[in-house]
Protein backbone atom coordinates (compact mmCIF):
# COMPACT_ATOMS: atom_id res chain seq x y z
CA UNK A 1 0.00 0.00 0.00
CA UNK A 2 1.59 3.25 -1.04
CA UNK A 3 0.82 6.64 0.42
CA UNK A 4 1.18 9.95 -1.42
CA UNK A 5 2.43 13.26 -0.07
CA UNK A 6 -1.02 14.72 -0.76
CA UNK A 7 -2.58 12.05 1.45
CA UNK A 8 -0.14 12.90 4.23
CA UNK A 9 -1.10 16.56 3.93
CA UNK A 10 -4.80 15.74 3.93
CA UNK A 11 -4.38 13.53 7.01
CA UNK A 12 -2.47 16.27 8.78
CA UNK A 13 -5.35 18.63 8.11
CA UNK A 14 -7.90 16.11 9.40
CA UNK A 15 -5.72 15.54 12.47
CA UNK A 16 -5.41 19.29 13.09
CA UNK A 17 -1.64 19.07 12.95
CA UNK A 18 0.81 21.20 10.97
CA UNK A 19 3.98 19.86 9.41
CA UNK A 20 6.75 21.47 7.42
CA UNK A 21 7.46 20.14 3.92
CA UNK A 22 10.49 18.35 5.36
CA UNK A 23 8.45 16.71 8.15
CA UNK A 24 5.76 15.63 5.69
CA UNK A 25 8.37 13.90 3.54
CA UNK A 26 9.83 12.14 6.56
CA UNK A 27 6.35 11.05 7.59
CA UNK A 28 5.76 9.65 4.14
CA UNK A 29 8.76 7.35 4.28
CA UNK A 30 8.09 6.28 7.90
CA UNK A 31 4.46 5.68 7.04
CA UNK A 32 5.34 3.43 4.15
CA UNK A 33 7.66 1.39 6.37
CA UNK A 34 4.99 1.07 9.05
CA UNK A 35 2.32 0.11 6.53
CA UNK A 36 4.58 -2.60 5.09
CA UNK A 37 4.61 -4.13 8.59
CA UNK A 38 0.87 -3.69 8.92
CA UNK A 39 0.43 -5.79 5.78
CA UNK A 40 0.87 -8.84 8.04
CA UNK A 41 -2.85 -8.64 8.88
CA UNK A 42 -3.62 -9.71 5.32
CA UNK A 43 -1.87 -13.04 5.84
CA UNK A 44 -4.41 -14.28 8.38
CA UNK A 45 -7.55 -16.10 7.29
CA UNK A 46 -10.45 -14.28 8.89
CA UNK A 47 -13.34 -15.99 7.18
CA UNK A 48 -16.15 -16.77 9.57
CA UNK A 49 -14.96 -14.38 12.27
CA UNK A 50 -17.78 -12.88 14.33
CA UNK A 51 -17.01 -9.18 14.56
CA UNK A 52 -19.80 -8.59 17.02
CA UNK A 53 -18.18 -10.73 19.69
CA UNK A 54 -17.23 -8.49 22.60
CA UNK A 55 -13.61 -7.75 23.41
CA UNK A 56 -14.56 -7.78 27.06
CA UNK A 57 -13.96 -11.22 28.46
CA UNK A 58 -16.71 -11.24 31.04
CA UNK A 59 -20.34 -10.23 31.38
CA UNK A 60 -20.88 -6.54 31.76
CA UNK A 61 -23.76 -5.14 33.66
CA UNK A 62 -25.30 -1.72 33.56
CA UNK A 63 -25.49 0.52 36.58
CA UNK A 64 -28.74 2.15 37.60
CA UNK A 65 -29.55 5.29 35.68
CA UNK A 66 -29.85 7.52 38.71
CA UNK A 67 -29.01 11.13 39.49
CA UNK A 68 -25.65 11.50 41.18
CA UNK A 69 -23.21 14.26 41.97
CA UNK A 70 -20.76 14.91 39.20
CA UNK A 71 -17.60 16.99 39.17
CA UNK A 72 -17.99 20.64 40.06
CA UNK A 73 -17.99 23.05 37.15
CA UNK A 74 -15.56 25.45 38.86
CA UNK A 75 -13.03 22.67 39.30
CA UNK A 76 -13.34 21.60 35.68
CA UNK A 77 -12.86 25.05 34.20
CA UNK A 78 -9.94 25.70 36.54
CA UNK A 79 -7.81 23.63 34.14
CA UNK A 80 -8.93 25.59 31.07
CA UNK A 81 -6.54 28.05 29.45
CA UNK A 82 -9.29 30.67 29.66
CA UNK A 83 -12.65 30.60 31.41
CA UNK A 84 -15.33 32.99 32.59
CA UNK A 85 -18.36 32.41 34.84
CA UNK A 86 -17.94 28.64 34.74
CA UNK A 87 -17.67 28.53 30.94
CA UNK A 88 -14.78 27.94 28.55
CA UNK A 89 -13.70 30.99 26.61
CA UNK A 90 -13.04 30.46 22.89
CA UNK A 91 -12.08 32.91 20.17
CA UNK A 92 -14.85 34.51 18.19
CA UNK A 93 -16.44 31.80 16.06
CA UNK A 94 -19.27 33.72 14.39
CA UNK A 95 -18.35 36.85 12.49
CA UNK A 96 -20.41 39.98 12.97
CA UNK A 97 -21.94 41.45 9.83
CA UNK B 1 20.69 -5.23 54.63
CA UNK B 2 19.25 -1.77 54.19
CA UNK B 3 15.52 -1.18 54.59
CA UNK B 4 15.21 0.01 50.99
CA UNK B 5 16.56 -3.34 49.76
CA UNK B 6 13.66 -5.22 51.31
CA UNK B 7 10.60 -6.30 49.38
CA UNK B 8 7.25 -4.62 50.02
CA UNK B 9 6.00 -7.71 51.84
CA UNK B 10 9.06 -7.71 54.11
CA UNK B 11 8.65 -4.01 54.81
CA UNK B 12 4.97 -4.56 55.66
CA UNK B 13 5.97 -7.13 58.26
CA UNK B 14 8.39 -4.63 59.76
CA UNK B 15 5.74 -1.91 59.74
CA UNK B 16 3.20 -4.21 61.40
CA UNK B 17 5.79 -5.28 63.99
CA UNK B 18 6.50 -1.59 64.63
CA UNK B 19 10.19 -2.06 63.80
CA UNK B 20 9.96 0.84 61.35
CA UNK B 21 7.54 3.69 60.73
CA UNK B 22 6.05 4.89 57.49
CA UNK B 23 7.50 8.35 58.12
CA UNK B 24 10.99 6.82 58.27
CA UNK B 25 10.34 4.96 55.01
CA UNK B 26 9.09 8.07 53.20
CA UNK B 27 12.22 9.94 54.32
CA UNK B 28 14.47 7.10 53.18
CA UNK B 29 12.76 7.03 49.80
CA UNK B 30 13.04 10.81 49.51
CA UNK B 31 16.77 10.59 50.18
CA UNK B 32 17.19 7.83 47.60
CA UNK B 33 15.17 9.79 45.04
CA UNK B 34 17.43 12.80 45.55
CA UNK B 35 20.57 10.65 45.26
CA UNK B 36 19.36 9.03 42.04
CA UNK B 37 17.85 12.11 40.42
CA UNK B 38 19.94 11.59 37.30
CA UNK B 39 17.79 8.54 36.41
CA UNK B 40 14.93 11.01 35.76
CA UNK B 41 12.40 8.42 36.94
CA UNK B 42 9.92 10.90 38.40
CA UNK B 43 8.13 13.91 36.96
CA UNK B 44 6.84 15.22 40.28
CA UNK B 45 7.08 14.34 43.95
CA UNK B 46 4.70 14.96 46.85
CA UNK B 47 6.73 14.33 50.00
CA UNK B 48 4.81 16.84 52.13
CA UNK B 49 1.44 15.18 51.67
CA UNK B 50 3.13 11.78 51.83
CA UNK B 51 4.63 12.60 55.23
CA UNK B 52 1.26 13.82 56.49
CA UNK B 53 -0.39 10.58 55.41
CA UNK B 54 2.46 8.50 56.82
CA UNK B 55 2.12 10.24 60.17
CA UNK B 56 -1.59 9.42 60.33
CA UNK B 57 -0.92 5.76 59.52
CA UNK B 58 1.92 5.54 62.04
CA UNK B 59 -0.23 6.98 64.79
CA UNK B 60 -3.10 4.60 63.99
CA UNK B 61 -0.70 1.68 64.13
CA UNK B 62 0.85 2.90 67.36
CA UNK B 63 -2.61 3.07 68.94
CA UNK B 64 -3.44 -0.42 67.72
CA UNK B 65 -6.19 0.83 65.40
CA UNK B 66 -7.06 -1.11 62.28
CA UNK B 67 -4.99 -0.13 59.24
CA UNK B 68 -5.22 -1.17 55.58
CA UNK B 69 -3.37 -4.14 54.12
CA UNK B 70 -0.68 -1.95 52.52
CA UNK B 71 -0.60 0.69 55.24
CA UNK B 72 2.49 2.86 55.22
CA UNK B 73 4.08 1.57 52.01
CA UNK B 74 5.58 4.35 49.84
CA UNK B 75 4.58 3.96 46.20
CA UNK B 76 5.03 5.78 42.91
CA UNK B 77 2.23 6.17 40.35
CA UNK B 78 2.63 6.61 36.59
CA UNK B 79 1.90 10.15 35.48
CA UNK B 80 -1.07 9.20 33.29
CA UNK B 81 -3.09 8.20 36.37
CA UNK B 82 -5.09 10.93 38.08
CA UNK B 83 -4.62 11.68 41.76
CA UNK B 84 -6.65 14.61 43.10
CA UNK B 85 -4.52 17.72 43.44
CA UNK B 86 -1.42 16.33 41.72
CA UNK B 87 -0.12 17.28 38.30
CA UNK B 88 -0.99 14.60 35.75
CA UNK B 89 1.09 15.42 32.69
CA UNK B 90 1.25 12.14 30.74
CA UNK B 91 4.82 13.37 30.09
CA UNK B 92 3.35 15.73 27.50
CA UNK B 93 4.01 19.42 27.02
CA UNK B 94 0.29 19.64 26.29
CA UNK B 95 -0.66 18.68 29.85
CA UNK B 96 2.35 20.21 31.64
CA UNK B 97 -0.02 22.46 33.64
CA UNK B 98 -2.85 19.96 34.22
CA UNK B 99 -3.97 19.34 37.80
CA UNK B 100 -6.14 16.29 38.51
CA UNK B 101 -9.60 17.10 39.79
CA UNK B 102 -10.37 13.54 40.90
CA UNK B 103 -8.58 10.32 41.83
CA UNK B 104 -8.45 7.21 39.66
CA UNK B 105 -10.20 4.17 41.14
CA UNK B 106 -7.00 2.08 41.25
CA UNK B 107 -5.23 4.79 43.28
CA UNK B 108 -8.25 5.36 45.49
CA UNK B 109 -8.17 1.66 46.37
CA UNK B 110 -4.45 1.86 47.16
CA UNK B 111 -4.97 4.95 49.33
CA UNK B 112 -7.81 3.17 51.15
CA UNK B 113 -5.38 0.29 51.77
CA UNK B 114 -2.97 2.78 53.34
CA UNK B 115 -0.46 3.27 50.52
CA UNK B 116 1.51 6.51 50.70
CA UNK B 117 2.06 8.04 47.25
CA UNK B 118 5.41 9.83 47.05
CA UNK B 119 5.63 10.74 43.37
CA UNK B 120 4.42 10.51 39.80
CA UNK B 121 6.53 8.55 37.35
CA UNK B 122 8.06 9.66 34.06
CA UNK B 123 6.82 7.83 30.96
CA UNK B 124 6.66 7.98 27.20
CA UNK B 125 4.29 10.77 26.19
CA UNK B 126 0.71 9.49 26.48
CA UNK B 127 2.22 6.00 27.02
CA UNK B 128 3.36 5.80 23.41
CA UNK B 129 6.82 4.30 23.25
CA UNK B 130 9.05 1.41 24.21
CA UNK B 131 12.12 3.23 25.51
CA UNK B 132 10.89 6.16 27.60
CA UNK B 133 12.70 8.49 25.23
CA UNK B 134 9.42 10.13 24.10
CA UNK B 135 8.96 12.18 27.27
CA UNK B 136 8.64 15.97 27.25
CA UNK B 137 10.54 15.80 30.55
CA UNK B 138 13.53 13.97 29.10
CA UNK B 139 14.37 10.26 28.90
CA UNK B 140 14.55 7.91 31.88
CA UNK B 141 17.79 5.94 32.28
CA UNK B 142 18.17 2.26 33.02
CA UNK B 143 19.45 2.00 36.62
CA UNK B 144 21.57 -1.04 35.73
CA UNK B 145 23.38 0.71 32.87
CA UNK B 146 22.71 4.42 32.49
CA UNK B 147 23.67 4.40 28.81
CA UNK B 148 20.69 2.17 28.14
CA UNK B 149 16.94 2.68 28.03
CA UNK B 150 14.76 1.41 30.89
CA UNK B 151 12.09 0.40 28.38
CA UNK B 152 8.72 2.06 28.08
CA UNK B 153 6.26 3.40 28.31
CA UNK B 154 6.21 2.82 32.10
CA UNK B 155 9.98 3.45 32.25
CA UNK B 156 9.77 5.76 35.26
CA UNK B 157 7.49 3.43 37.26
CA UNK B 158 9.86 0.53 36.65
CA UNK B 159 13.07 2.51 37.14
CA UNK B 160 11.83 3.84 40.50
CA UNK B 161 11.20 0.30 41.76
CA UNK B 162 14.45 -1.09 40.34
CA UNK B 163 16.52 1.77 41.79
CA UNK B 164 14.78 1.39 45.16
CA UNK B 165 13.22 4.83 45.23
CA UNK B 166 10.02 3.13 46.35
CA UNK B 167 8.76 -0.36 47.18
CA UNK B 168 6.27 -0.67 44.33
CA UNK B 169 4.63 1.38 41.63
CA UNK B 170 1.75 1.39 39.19
CA UNK B 171 2.35 1.43 35.46
CA UNK B 172 -0.04 1.06 32.57
CA UNK B 173 0.00 -1.23 29.57
CA UNK B 174 -1.41 -1.02 26.10
CA UNK B 175 1.08 -3.25 24.29
CA UNK B 176 3.78 -4.20 26.79
CA UNK B 177 4.44 -0.93 28.62
CA UNK B 178 4.82 -2.60 32.02
CA UNK B 179 6.40 -5.92 31.02
CA UNK B 180 8.99 -4.64 28.55
CA UNK B 181 10.56 -2.17 31.03
CA UNK B 182 10.20 -4.72 33.86
CA UNK B 183 12.22 -7.11 31.71
CA UNK B 184 14.87 -4.46 30.89
CA UNK B 185 15.29 -3.42 34.54
CA UNK B 186 15.02 -6.82 36.23
CA UNK B 187 11.78 -6.38 38.18
CA UNK B 188 8.32 -7.96 38.24
CA UNK B 189 5.53 -6.38 36.16
CA UNK B 190 1.98 -7.47 35.44
CA UNK B 191 -0.43 -6.81 32.61
CA UNK B 192 -3.72 -7.97 34.13
CA UNK B 193 -6.61 -9.44 32.15
CA UNK B 194 -8.43 -6.70 30.26
CA UNK B 195 -11.22 -5.64 32.62
CA UNK B 196 -9.49 -6.87 35.80
CA UNK B 197 -8.53 -3.36 36.99
CA UNK B 198 -10.66 -0.25 36.56
CA UNK B 199 -9.41 2.27 34.03
CA UNK B 200 -11.42 5.11 35.57
CA UNK B 201 -9.07 8.06 35.96
CA UNK B 202 -6.37 6.64 33.71
CA UNK B 203 -5.75 8.89 30.71
CA UNK B 204 -6.90 6.86 27.71
CA UNK B 205 -4.48 5.81 24.98
CA UNK B 206 -6.29 2.83 23.40
CA UNK B 207 -9.31 2.16 25.58
CA UNK B 208 -9.93 -1.41 24.39
CA UNK B 209 -6.37 -2.45 25.30
CA UNK B 210 -5.30 -0.23 28.25
CA UNK B 211 -4.80 -1.83 31.68
CA UNK B 212 -3.14 -0.70 34.90
CA UNK B 213 -0.47 -3.05 36.24
CA UNK B 214 1.65 -3.28 39.41
CA UNK B 215 5.46 -3.09 39.25
CA UNK B 216 7.26 -4.73 42.15
CA UNK B 217 10.49 -6.40 43.17
CA UNK B 218 8.87 -9.74 43.99
CA UNK B 219 5.99 -11.88 42.76
CA UNK B 220 4.33 -11.87 46.18
CA UNK B 221 4.40 -8.04 46.29
CA UNK B 222 2.77 -7.98 42.89
CA UNK B 223 -0.01 -10.33 44.00
CA UNK B 224 -0.66 -8.18 47.07
CA UNK B 225 -1.12 -5.05 44.99
CA UNK B 226 -3.34 -6.73 42.41
CA UNK B 227 -5.53 -8.02 45.25
CA UNK B 228 -6.15 -4.40 46.25
CA UNK B 229 -6.67 -2.77 42.84
CA UNK B 230 -8.62 -5.53 41.03
CA UNK B 231 -12.40 -5.65 40.79
CA UNK B 232 -15.57 -4.26 39.30
CA UNK B 233 -15.91 -0.49 39.30
CA UNK B 234 -19.17 1.12 38.31
CA UNK B 235 -17.20 4.06 36.93
CA UNK B 236 -15.65 1.80 34.27
CA UNK B 237 -18.14 -0.11 32.14
CA UNK B 238 -15.37 -2.40 30.88
CA UNK B 239 -14.26 -3.48 34.35
CA UNK B 240 -15.30 -7.09 34.75
CA UNK B 241 -17.83 -8.42 37.18
CA UNK B 242 -15.60 -11.35 38.11
CA UNK B 243 -14.84 -12.19 41.74
CA UNK B 244 -11.32 -11.28 42.89
CA UNK B 245 -9.67 -14.43 44.25
CA UNK B 246 -7.01 -14.58 46.93
CA UNK B 247 -3.92 -14.16 44.77
CA UNK B 248 -1.64 -15.24 47.61
CA UNK B 249 -3.45 -18.51 48.36
CA UNK B 250 -1.48 -20.77 46.01
CA UNK B 251 1.70 -18.77 45.75
CA UNK B 252 3.85 -21.34 47.56
CA UNK B 253 2.27 -24.41 46.04
CA UNK B 254 5.04 -25.13 43.53
CA UNK B 255 4.56 -26.35 39.99
CA UNK B 256 4.07 -30.09 40.36
CA UNK B 257 1.54 -31.22 37.76
CA UNK B 258 1.27 -27.74 36.21
CA UNK B 259 1.16 -27.78 32.42
CA UNK B 260 3.35 -25.09 30.87
CA UNK B 261 2.75 -24.35 27.21
CA UNK B 262 5.56 -23.32 24.91
CA UNK B 263 4.67 -21.87 21.51
CA UNK B 264 7.35 -21.98 18.84
CA UNK B 265 6.20 -18.56 17.58
CA UNK B 266 7.74 -17.01 20.71
CA UNK B 267 11.08 -18.68 20.03
CA UNK B 268 11.65 -17.54 16.45
CA UNK B 269 14.91 -16.37 14.89
CA UNK B 270 14.09 -12.85 16.13
CA UNK B 271 15.12 -14.04 19.58
CA UNK B 272 18.60 -13.17 20.86
CA UNK B 273 20.75 -16.25 21.60
CA UNK B 274 21.51 -15.35 25.20
CA UNK B 275 17.84 -14.65 25.96
CA UNK B 276 16.94 -17.98 24.38
CA UNK B 277 19.44 -19.87 26.49
CA UNK B 278 18.11 -18.29 29.72
CA UNK B 279 14.59 -19.28 28.70
CA UNK B 280 15.76 -22.82 27.91
CA UNK B 281 17.26 -23.00 31.41
CA UNK B 282 13.98 -21.86 32.94
CA UNK B 283 11.98 -24.41 30.96
CA UNK B 284 14.40 -27.15 32.04
CA UNK B 285 14.06 -26.02 35.67
CA UNK B 286 10.28 -26.18 35.52
CA UNK B 287 10.44 -29.63 33.99
CA UNK B 288 12.87 -30.84 36.65
CA UNK B 289 10.52 -29.55 39.33
CA UNK B 290 7.43 -31.42 38.28
CA UNK B 291 5.86 -29.24 35.60
CA UNK B 292 4.88 -30.73 32.31
CA UNK B 293 6.01 -28.87 29.18
CA UNK B 294 3.47 -28.90 26.36
CA UNK B 295 3.96 -27.69 22.79
CA UNK B 296 1.19 -25.32 21.72
CA UNK B 297 0.57 -23.44 18.52
CA UNK B 298 -0.32 -19.77 18.12
CA UNK B 299 -0.14 -19.58 14.33
CA UNK B 300 -1.38 -16.00 13.90
CA UNK B 301 0.55 -14.11 16.57
CA UNK B 302 3.06 -12.88 14.00
CA UNK B 303 0.27 -10.55 12.87
CA UNK B 304 -0.35 -9.24 16.41
CA UNK B 305 2.04 -6.31 16.12
CA UNK B 306 0.34 -5.16 12.93
CA UNK B 307 -3.08 -5.52 14.57
CA UNK B 308 -1.79 -3.57 17.53
CA UNK B 309 -0.52 -0.63 15.51
CA UNK B 310 -3.78 -0.36 13.58
CA UNK B 311 -6.12 -0.65 16.57
CA UNK B 312 -4.09 1.27 19.14
CA UNK B 313 -3.37 4.14 16.74
CA UNK B 314 -7.00 4.31 15.64
CA UNK B 315 -8.16 4.54 19.23
CA UNK B 316 -5.39 6.98 20.12
CA UNK B 317 -6.34 9.30 17.26
CA UNK B 318 -9.91 9.34 18.58
CA UNK B 319 -8.97 9.63 22.25
CA UNK B 320 -6.49 12.43 21.60
CA UNK B 321 -8.97 14.45 19.57
CA UNK B 322 -10.10 15.92 22.89
CA UNK B 323 -6.84 17.84 23.20
CA UNK B 324 -7.93 21.05 21.57
CA UNK B 325 -6.43 23.83 23.67
CA UNK B 326 -9.90 24.86 24.84
CA UNK B 327 -10.87 22.77 27.85
CA UNK B 328 -7.53 21.87 29.41
CA UNK B 329 -3.88 21.79 28.63
CA UNK B 330 -1.65 24.38 27.05
CA UNK B 331 -3.13 26.76 24.46
CA UNK B 332 -0.86 28.19 21.77
CA UNK B 333 0.03 31.85 22.33
CA UNK B 334 -0.68 33.05 18.80
CA UNK B 335 -3.46 31.95 16.46
CA UNK B 336 -5.70 33.48 13.82
CA UNK B 337 -9.07 31.93 14.65
CA UNK B 338 -10.55 28.94 16.48
CA UNK B 339 -9.48 26.39 13.85
CA UNK B 340 -5.99 27.80 13.86
CA UNK B 341 -6.03 27.58 17.67
CA UNK B 342 -6.59 23.80 17.38
CA UNK B 343 -3.84 23.45 14.79
CA UNK B 344 -1.28 25.51 16.69
CA UNK B 345 -2.06 24.09 20.15
CA UNK B 346 -1.88 20.49 18.94
CA UNK B 347 1.20 21.04 16.79
CA UNK B 348 3.08 22.71 19.64
CA UNK B 349 1.71 20.48 22.42
CA UNK B 350 2.24 16.96 21.06
CA UNK B 351 5.61 15.27 20.54
CA UNK B 352 6.69 13.49 17.40
CA UNK B 353 5.65 9.93 18.26
CA UNK B 354 2.20 11.05 19.40
CA UNK B 355 1.73 12.92 16.12
CA UNK B 356 2.85 9.84 14.21
CA UNK B 357 0.24 7.66 15.95
CA UNK B 358 -2.53 10.22 15.47
CA UNK B 359 -1.69 10.38 11.76
CA UNK B 360 -1.55 6.59 11.45
CA UNK B 361 -4.79 6.25 13.39
CA UNK B 362 -6.63 8.73 11.24
CA UNK B 363 -5.24 7.03 8.14
CA UNK B 364 -6.56 3.58 9.08
CA UNK B 365 -9.91 5.09 10.02
CA UNK B 366 -10.28 7.27 6.95
CA UNK B 367 -12.81 6.54 4.27
CA UNK B 368 -11.53 4.03 1.75
CA UNK B 369 -9.10 2.45 4.23
CA UNK B 370 -11.38 1.64 7.16
CA UNK B 371 -12.33 -1.83 5.88
CA UNK B 372 -8.84 -2.73 4.72
CA UNK B 373 -7.19 -1.75 7.98
CA UNK B 374 -9.40 -1.20 11.00
CA UNK B 375 -12.09 -3.80 10.31
CA UNK B 376 -9.55 -6.31 9.10
CA UNK B 377 -7.41 -5.80 12.19
CA UNK B 378 -10.44 -6.27 14.44
CA UNK B 379 -11.09 -9.60 12.73
CA UNK B 380 -7.49 -10.75 13.08
CA UNK B 381 -7.68 -9.77 16.76
CA UNK B 382 -10.52 -12.27 17.27
CA UNK B 383 -8.52 -14.98 15.51
CA UNK B 384 -5.55 -14.35 17.83
CA UNK B 385 -7.73 -14.28 20.93
CA UNK B 386 -9.28 -17.63 20.01
CA UNK B 387 -5.86 -19.16 19.38
CA UNK B 388 -4.93 -18.24 22.95
CA UNK B 389 -8.20 -19.66 24.31
CA UNK B 390 -7.53 -22.86 22.37
CA UNK B 391 -3.94 -23.06 23.65
CA UNK B 392 -5.15 -22.81 27.25
CA UNK B 393 -7.26 -25.93 26.74
CA UNK B 394 -3.96 -27.80 26.68
CA UNK B 395 -1.95 -25.97 29.37
CA UNK B 396 -2.30 -23.88 32.54
CA UNK B 397 0.08 -21.12 31.54
CA UNK B 398 2.28 -20.19 28.61
CA UNK B 399 5.92 -19.28 28.97
CA UNK B 400 7.82 -16.96 26.65
CA UNK B 401 10.58 -14.37 26.60
CA UNK B 402 9.27 -10.90 27.47
CA UNK B 403 11.54 -9.20 24.96
CA UNK B 404 13.73 -10.52 22.17
CA UNK B 405 16.83 -8.70 23.48
CA UNK B 406 18.03 -7.13 26.70
CA UNK B 407 17.91 -3.32 27.16
CA UNK B 408 19.17 -1.39 24.15
CA UNK B 409 21.21 1.83 24.11
CA UNK B 410 19.64 5.27 24.50
CA UNK B 411 19.21 6.69 21.01
CA UNK B 412 19.71 3.32 19.32
CA UNK B 413 16.19 3.05 17.91
CA UNK B 414 14.79 6.53 18.43
CA UNK B 415 14.92 7.43 14.73
CA UNK B 416 13.53 4.15 13.45
CA UNK B 417 9.89 3.69 14.46
CA UNK B 418 9.62 0.22 12.92
CA UNK B 419 12.65 -1.08 14.86
CA UNK B 420 11.24 0.52 18.02
CA UNK B 421 7.83 -1.08 17.48
CA UNK B 422 9.51 -4.49 17.10
CA UNK B 423 10.67 -4.27 20.75
CA UNK B 424 7.10 -5.19 21.65
CA UNK B 425 6.77 -8.19 19.36
CA UNK B 426 6.38 -10.70 22.23
CA UNK B 427 4.32 -8.54 24.58
CA UNK B 428 1.72 -7.17 22.16
CA UNK B 429 -0.07 -10.49 21.37
CA UNK B 430 -1.09 -10.70 25.03
CA UNK B 431 -2.83 -7.32 24.94
CA UNK B 432 -4.49 -8.22 21.65
CA UNK B 433 -5.89 -11.40 23.24
CA UNK B 434 -6.81 -9.61 26.49
CA UNK B 435 -5.12 -12.26 28.64
CA UNK B 436 -2.91 -11.56 31.69
CA UNK B 437 0.87 -11.87 31.68
CA UNK B 438 3.60 -11.33 34.26
CA UNK B 439 7.22 -10.56 33.43
CA UNK B 440 9.75 -11.82 35.96
CA UNK B 441 13.57 -11.75 35.99
CA UNK B 442 15.22 -14.81 34.48
CA UNK B 443 18.95 -14.20 34.94
CA UNK B 444 21.31 -11.77 33.23
CA UNK B 445 23.22 -11.80 29.95
CA UNK B 446 27.03 -11.59 29.63
CA UNK B 447 26.90 -7.82 30.05
CA UNK B 448 24.96 -8.17 33.27
CA UNK B 449 21.71 -6.94 31.75
CA UNK B 450 18.50 -8.55 33.00
CA UNK B 451 16.62 -11.07 30.89
CA UNK B 452 12.84 -11.21 31.39
CA UNK B 453 10.44 -14.06 30.90
CA UNK B 454 6.70 -13.76 30.83
CA UNK B 455 4.20 -16.18 32.22
CA UNK B 456 0.91 -15.83 30.41
CA UNK B 457 -2.40 -17.04 31.81
CA UNK B 458 -5.91 -17.59 30.51
CA UNK B 459 -8.42 -14.77 31.06
CA UNK B 460 -8.70 -13.97 34.82
CA UNK B 461 -6.14 -16.66 35.77
CA UNK B 462 -3.64 -14.30 37.42
CA UNK B 463 -3.51 -16.56 40.49
CA UNK B 464 -2.10 -19.40 38.39
CA UNK B 465 0.52 -17.05 36.93
CA UNK B 466 1.65 -15.96 40.39
CA UNK B 467 1.93 -19.59 41.51
CA UNK B 468 4.12 -20.54 38.55
CA UNK B 469 6.18 -17.34 38.78
CA UNK B 470 6.77 -17.56 42.53
CA UNK B 471 8.20 -21.07 42.23
CA UNK B 472 10.82 -19.96 39.72
CA UNK B 473 11.58 -16.75 41.61
CA UNK B 474 12.36 -18.75 44.74
CA UNK B 475 14.90 -20.77 42.78
CA UNK B 476 16.25 -17.82 40.79
CA UNK B 477 16.95 -15.57 43.77
CA UNK B 478 18.40 -18.31 45.95
CA UNK B 479 21.74 -17.16 47.31
CA UNK B 480 21.09 -13.50 46.41
CA UNK B 481 20.21 -12.52 49.95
Amino acid sequence: MSVTIDEVKKLAKLSRLEFTEEESKQFLSEFEAILRQVDAINKVDVSGVDLLESTINADTDLRKDSVRTSLEVEKIVANAPESEDGAFVVPLTVLED
Amino acid sequence: MELLDLSMSEILTKLNNKEVTSVELVKLCQKRIEETKDLNALISTCFDTALEQAKIIDSKRAKGEKVGELAGVPMVIKDNINILGTKTTCASKFLSNYTSIYTATCVKKLLDAGVVVIGKANMDEFAMGSSNENSAFGPVKNPIDKTRVPGGSSGGSVCSVASKQCFASLGTETGGSVREPASFCGVVGLKPTYGRVSRYGVVAFASSLDQVGPVTRTVEDNARILSVIAGKDEMDMTSANVAVPNYLANINKGVKGIKIGVAKQFFSDKLDGEVRSKLDDAIAWYQANGAQIVDVDLPSIDAALAVYYVLSSAEAASNLARFDGIRYGVRADKYDDIIDLYFKSRTQGFGKEVKRRIMLGNYVLSSGYYDAFYRKAKRVQKVIKHEFIEAFKHCDVLLSPTTSTTAFKLGEKSNDPVAMYLSDVFTVPINIAGVPSLSIPCGVDKQGLPVGMQIIGAHFEEAKIYQVAAAFEKHNTKGEK
